[in-house]
C-alpha cells in the first residue's frame, strides 16, 4: 500500500483538489450578482446595431442585468435554436417569424406570455400581427416588425425604355401592364432581364400572395381544406411559370436557388425586382444607378406578403419573468420607433402606423412599404402561421421548382401541392 | 497480515499492468469513438423507429419512417444522384491522381511546389470552396462563363439547369479530391522496390508494360484502400450541395446527405431522417465488406 499513498501522490491530489475549488469559487460570486439573459437574433448590420442599442437603454435601466446578444446567420438560427431546445439549453429569448411562431408555441418551446401582460395588451398591435403570435387566443410571442413587399426599378433602365412608375396604390399596374412592361425591358436591352423575385432560401411562401391578387386561396375560409387545385391556383402557378419560360427572370431565380436577388439587381443584370423593404440599406450602399420603389403589381385585388419578426421567451429560461419585462421594453412604442427607424422595418403599433412614420434613410420610398402593409390579407396571415407551415413549406418550394425549371404542368403541381397539404398541413 | 495483503496486491498489479497497457493507450480514441460514434449510432437507431421534431417528445411509430421510404419518389432520386456522382467521381479522380503521382514520382524541378499546389485544395474548407465555386460558376457574373466568352463560347447556365448543375458539382468535387489521391499514391510509389523495374526492363519490357505488371498489381492495396475512402466520402457529400444549390435545380443535385438534413431541420422530421441515415449507414458497409472480399480474392503475391 505504501507505494501509492506518499507523499508524492497526497501533493499531488491536494493540488487537483485546491485547483477545482479555487475556480469553482471564482465562478459563484459572479452568478450571485449578475443576472444574464441570452437573446438569440439573425439580422444585418444595421438590425443588431438596433438590437444593441435597445440592450444599452434596457442595462442602464436595470443595474445588475446584462443582456447577451447572440448573433446567428439566418441559415442556420432555426437548427440552432431546435436543436438547444433539445439540450434543454436554449437561450432566454429569441427572434422568430411570424411564420414558425405556431410551431414553437404548439410544442411548448415558447412560453404562455399572459400572466406577464396587462389586459388589453394586445390591442396596441396591428391586429394581423397580435393574431399572428396568437394560439387559440394565448399570446407565445411579441409582436417587433413587419416587413412586406414592393418592386425596386432602376431608373435609368425605365427611363429608356420610356416606361413610367404608378404614383399611388390605385394605379399600379394590373398584370398584363407588368408583363408588357417587362417584355418591353427585353426587347429594349439594358439589362440582361426584366425582372426577379426573391423567394429563395426557404421564402417560397411568398408566392401566395399572388394567389391571393388572382382571388385564389390556398386553404378554405375555416382552414380545413385545400383550395390550391381551383382554377384560380393553376392560372397563378401558370402565370408565375411563364416568368421562367418566356426568359422574362434569370433562370436561377428559382425558388430553390441560392442566387441572390438583389446582387442582380445592384450590378444590373436586371432592371426590377421584387424584394423586401429590409433590402434598401444594401441597395443604398452597393447601387451605382439612379433607383425607386413602386408598388406591385396586380390583378383582381391587391396583397401582400406578412414578413417580419415577433420575439418569444424560451420554455429553458431560469428567470421567464425577466426575460418578459426585457420583451415588453423591447416592443414598447418609443423603442420599437427607433428599431425599424435604424433597421428600415415597419412598425407594428397602430400608435406609429397611425401617426406616421418618418424614416431617416429613403422616407418616400419606405412610404411606398408602408402603403402595401396595408394589403396583406388577414386569410393569409392565418393561412401562413398554421403551427404545420415549417414542414410543408420546403415540399411546396420543391413542387413550384419543378414547374419553373423542369417543365413541370401547373395542373400536375397543383395535385402534388394538394397532397402534401392533406398529409402534411392539415393534419393535427 | 498486512505485508501479505500488500505484497498479493502488489503480486497481481505486477501481472495484470502489462495487460492494462494496451487498453490505457487505445482509451482515448476508444471513449471519443464511443461518445460521438458509437453511442450516437445507437441512438439514431432508436430515434428511426420513433416521430420526432426535436423540440417536443419523441413518439413511437415502429417501423413507418422504414416504409415511407420505399415509396419517396424524392429518396430514390437522391440515391441516383449519389450513385451517378459517385461513379464520376471516384474513377475519375484515382486517376488522375495516379497521373499526378506518376508524373510528380520523377526529379521534377519545382517539384515540392507542384505537389503542394496540387495538394492545397484539399486542406482548404469545403464551404469555402463550395461559396468560391458558386462565384465561379454563377450564370451571370461568374468567371468561368466570362472566360468561355473571351474564347466565343456561348455562356452555360451553369447552376440553374438540370443538365449542367451536376456537372458543375462533379467539376469542383475533382478538383478538391485529386491532391489527395496524388499525395496517397505518391507515397505507395516511392515504397516499391526499384529492383522490381530493373528486372523488368532486363526482361525487355517497355515504360507502359513496367506499369501495367509491376506498378499496377502492387499499388492495389493503395488503390483498394482509397477507393473506400472516396467511396465513403462521395456518398457524404454535402456542403457543396448545400452550398452551391441547395438540391437544384428540380431534384437533380439532391444528394442522400443533403436530404437528410433537409428532413432532419428543414421539416423536423428527425426520426425519418434517421431512418435514412441507418440505411446509408448499411449500405456504406455492405460497399466495405464487399470491396474486402473481392480484394482479398484477388490478392496476387509478386
Amino acid at each position: 500500500m505504501t507505494q501509492f499513498i506518499n507523499r508524492r501522490t497526497i501533493l499531488k491530489t491536494g493540488a487537483g483538489l485546491g485547483a477545482g475549488l479555487v475556480t469553482g469559487a471564482l465562478g459563484m460570486p459572479a452568478l450571485a450578482q449578475e443576472k444574464q439573459l441570452t437573446f438569440a437574433v439573425w439580422g444585418g448590420d444595421s438590425e443588431v446595431a438596433g438590437y444593441r442599442n435597445v440592450i444599452a437603454k434596457f442595462e442602464s435601466a436595470n443595474p445588475g442585468v446584462k443582456v447577451k446578444l447572440d448573433v446567428m446567420p439566418f441559415a442556420q438560427f432555426y437548427q440552432q435554436v431546435d436543436t438547444r431546445l433539445a439540450g434543454r439549453q436554449a437561450p432566454d429569448l429569441f427572434r422568430v417569424t411570424y411564420q414558425q411562431i405556431g410551431r414553437y408555441a404548439n410544442n411548448k418551446a415558447a412560453i404562455d406570455l399572459t400572466q406577464y401582460l396587462e389586459k388589453d395588451f394586445g390591442k396596441g398591435f396591428t391586429p394581423a400581427v397580435w393574431s399572428a403570435v396568437n394560439v387559440k387566443g394565448t399570446p407565445y410571442a411579441l409582436p417587433h416588425h413587419t416587413d412586406t413587399f414592393a418592386l425596386f426599378y432602376n431608373e435609368e433602365l425605365l427611363e429608356k425604355a420610356n416606361i413610367a412608375v404608378p404614383s399611388s396604390l390605385d394605379e399600379a399596374w394590373t398584370w398584363a401592364a407588368f408583363i408588357d412592361n417587362a417584355k418591353k425591358l427585353k426587347t429594349q436591352g439594358g439589362s440582361s432581364y426584366p425582372f426577379a423575385m426573391s423567394w429563395q432560401n426557404g421564402a417560397v411562401h411568398r408566392w401566395m400572395f399572388y394567389l391571393y391578387q388572382h382571388g385564389g386561396r390556398l386553404l378554405s375560409e375555416d382552414l380545413t381544406a385545400s383550395r390550391i387545385t381551383e382554377k384560380a391556383g393553376i392560372e397563378t402557378i401558370a402565370w408565375t411559370q411563364s416568368w421562367f419560360t418566356e426568359g422574362l427572370v434569370p433562370p436561377s431565380t428559382s425558388v430553390k436557388s441560392a442566387e441572390k436577388v438583389q446582387n442582380l439587381f445592384a450590378n444590373g443584370t436586371i432592371a426590377m425586382m421584387l424584394n423586401g423593404n429590409w433590402q434598401i440599406p444594401f441597395v443604398e450602399q452597393q447601387m451605382k444607378a439612379k433607383w425607386g420603389v413602386t408598388y406591385l403589381p396586380r390583378d383582381v385585388a391587391m396583397a401582400d406578403d406578412l414578413g417580419g419578426t415577433c420575439v418569444a421567451v424560451s420554455r429553458d429560461s431560469k428567470t421567464p419573468e425577466l426575460a418578459a419585462e426585457f420583451v415588453k421594453f423591447l416592443v414598447n412604442e418609443e423603442n420599437m420607433r427607433s428599431f425599424v427607424n435604424t433597421a428600415q422595418l415597419l412598425p407594428v403599433r397602430t400608435s406609429i402606423v397611425d401617426k406616421g412614420i418618418e424614416f431617416s434613410l429613403r422616407p418616400n420610398e419606405m412610404k411606398v412599404f408602408v402603403e402595401q402593409t396595408k394589403t396583406i390579407p388577414e386569410h393569409l396571415v392565418s393561412t401562413v402561421i398554421h403551427p404545420n407551415w415549417g414542414r410543408f413549406n420546403p415540399k411546396m418550394a420543391d413542387e413550384l421548382d419543378l414547374a419553373f425549371t423542369s417543365g413541370q404542368s401547373a395542373e400536375q403541381t397543383a395535385e402534388n401541392i394538394q397532397a402534401h397539404i392533406e398529409r402534411l398541413l392539415l393534419r393535427a | 497480515m498486512n505485508e501479505t495483503a500488500t505484497s498479493r496486491f502488489s503480486g497481481w498489479w505486477a501481472s495484470f499492468r502489462p495487460r492494462l497497457t494496451p487498453y490505457l493507450f487505445i482509451a482515448p480514441n476508444l471513449v471519443l469513438f464511443s461518445v460521438f460514434i458509437f453511442f450516437p449510432l445507437l441512438y439514431a437507431a432508436f430515434i428511426s423507429v420513433h416521430e420526432w421534431s426535436l423540440i417536443d417528445e419523441p413518439f413511437y411509430i415502429g417501423a413507418e419512417n422504414y416504409t415511407r421510404l420505399l415509396t419517396d419518389y424524392q429518396f430514390w432520386q437522391a440515391m441516383k444522384n449519389t450513385v451517378i456522382y459517385s461513379v464520376a467521381t471516384v474513377p475519375t479522380s484515382l486517376a488522375i491522381g495516379l497521373l499526378l503521382a506518376v508524373g510528380l514520382d520523377r526529379d521534377l524541378y519545382a517539384r515540392t511546389f507542384l505537389r503542394s499546389i496540387y495538394f492545397l485544395p484539399v486542406v482548404v474548407s469545403s464551404v469555402a470552396t463550395a461559396i468560391i465555386a458558386a462565384w465561379l460558376f454563377n450564370d451571370h457574373y461568374g468567371v468561368i462563363n466570362a472566360l468561355l466568352k473571351l474564347v466565343g463560347i456561348q455562356p452555360v447556365a451553369w447552376l440553374s439547369t438540370t443538365s449542367w448543375a451536376l456537372p458543375s458539382i462533379i467539376i469542383t468535387t475533382l478538383w478538391t479530391r485529386v491532391g489527395f489521391c496524388m499525395v496517397v499514391y505518391l507515397a505507395a510509389l516511392q515504397s516499391i522496390s526499384p529492383t522490381y523495374y530493373e528486372a523488368a526492363s532486363i526482361d525487355g519490357a517497355t515504360r507502359l508494360q513496367q506499369f501495367r505488371h509491376v506498378t499496377w498489381p502492387l499499388l492495389r492495396p493503395t488503390t483498394f484502400l482509397l477507393l473506400i475512402l472516396n467511396v465513403i466520402h462521395s456518398f457524404q457529400v454535402f456542403d457543396l450541395i448545400f452550398v452551391m444549390t441547395g438540391g437544384g435545380p428540380g431534384f437533380s443535385t439532391t444528394m442522400i446527405v443533403q436530404y437528410i438534413y433537409q428532413s432532419a431541420f428543414a421539416t423536423s422530421e428527425m426520426g425519418y431522417a434517421s431512418a435514412m441515415g441507418i440505411v446509408l449507414f448499411l449500405l456504406i458497409l455492405l460497399f466495405t465488406l464487399l470491396q474486402w472480399r473481392v480484394n482479398m480474392r484477388t490478392e496476387e503475391f509478386v
